[in-house]
């Protein structure tokens, strides 16, 4: 901004202001999951580790109160641990892959970037 | 007297007995080390911004990099809108920092060590995720477990999935912070026991003791940016439903 020195200061200022909020809204969500980011593997090796434990651990749970409530036992158990298992397989699955924790099979699409208002110029004078 | 329990350093003493009614809420040494923790992270900040300059000192540029650090992240992580959330995350990881930092210091009590402690945080951030969803998308919130483009037998297997993988997360996130810190305390205890009990072969479980402290520390700063991203991560999905 040097060889601009002549100018406004003001509309210096907004220039660079809607150039830092253009860049925030598109560089986003654009490294979720860790895949990319290296300082996030470690962060990444913790995060998964007990995912699949505790998942089955949950899965166990929740079929034995299922079995202690409605006397199906064993079904519940042997059903909820094959369910635990899946989803905790899905869950590391996915935090490796870089859907991020996502639930749902779809592609990470860009979220809807916040609508883009036209009065946030504010050298709209020319 | 050598081999102390290694679980000792864990127990809840309480300070102040406070009952009301059938409830116990006496003041404890983990409500204690919360308050110290919950004071001195105000106290840091305040008093490292109280003279602000255009070029920041050092204190403040410590201040101003942990802020830039936890902003970095929710936006990265959390996608357009998740910005309004940042005075949550940021007060959620200054809250796990301190007190992951404040239990490595000899004779303190680490209230991340506890599952209770860490359930409630992590509950705290699974019910405002799910209300967060609930009240931008409404009934739509709930597309989140319906997988998009498979074939409707498979549905009746993969939402149960999907179900569980979802209600999962505040145990996941509970459990890896209360697991981490209770491991690394109790290791850094059971190794001190051997310094006293082997006499000058103390010396070797000593130099161990002084490397785990060090990977104490690693995993203390590691364990609240973990917590911290998952509250991104999961706060994206209720934001954007991809």
């Amino acid at each position: 901004m040097d060889e601009r020195d002549g100018q406004d200061p003001l509309r210096d200022l907004g220039q660079r202001l809607d150039r830092a909020r253009r860049a925030r809204e598109h560089n986003a969500p654009s490294s979720r999951g860790g895949a990319g980011i290296p300082q996030g593997a470690l962060g990444l090796a913790l995060r998964i580790g007990i995912e699949l434990v505790v998942a089955v651990i949950v899965g166990l749970g929740l079929g034995w109160l299922f079995d202690y409530e409605l006397g199906t036992r064993p079904w519940g158990v042997i059903v909820f641990f094959f369910l635990g298992v899946a989803a905790g397989m899905v869950n590391v699955w996915r935090a490796v892959v870089g859907m991020g924790s996502a639930i749902g099979y779809r592609r990470q699409q860009p979220p809807p970037a916040a609508p883009q208002q036209k009065g946030t110029d504010w050298d709209d004078e020319d | 007297m050598a081999t102390e329990n290694p679980l000792h350093q864990f127990t809840i003493e309480r300070l102040i007995p406070i009952h009301i009614g059938k409830i116990d809420a006496s003041f404890t040494n983990s409500a204690l080390m919360m308050c110290v923790a919950v004071v001195l992270i105000t106290a840091f900040i305040l008093l490292t911004t109280r003279r602000a300059a255009l070029v920041p000192g050092r204190w403040q540029s410590v201040t101003e990099m942990l802020y830039e650090f936890v902003a970095n992240m929710v936006d990265n992580n959390g996608g357009a809108g998740a910005r309004t959330f940042f005075p949550f995350v940021f007060s959620l990881f200054m809250f796990i920092l301190f007190g992951n930092l404040l239990g490595m210091i000899p004779y303190t009590f680490t209230f991340t060590s506890h599952i209770i402690v860490t359930f409630a945080l992590a509950m705290l951030v699974f019910m405002g995720v799910t209300i967060i969803g609930l009240a931008r998308h409404g009934f739509r919130f709930l597309s989140l477990f319906v997988p998009h483009g498979v074939p409707k037998v498979l549905l009746l297997l993969l939402v149960p999935i999907e179900l569980l993988s979802y209600f999962i997360r505040p145990f996941t996130l509970s459990i890896r912070l209360f697991a981490n810190m209770m491991a690394g305390h109790t290791m850094l205890a059971i190794f001190a026991g051997f310094v006293t009990a082997l006499g000058l072969f103390g010396v070797l479980p000593l130099a161990v003791d002084t490397a785990l402290v060090l990977l104490e520390l690693l995993v203390a700063v590691l364990q609240a940016y973990v917590f911290a991203i998952l509250t991104c991560l999961y706060l994206a999905d209720a934001l954007h439903l991809h």
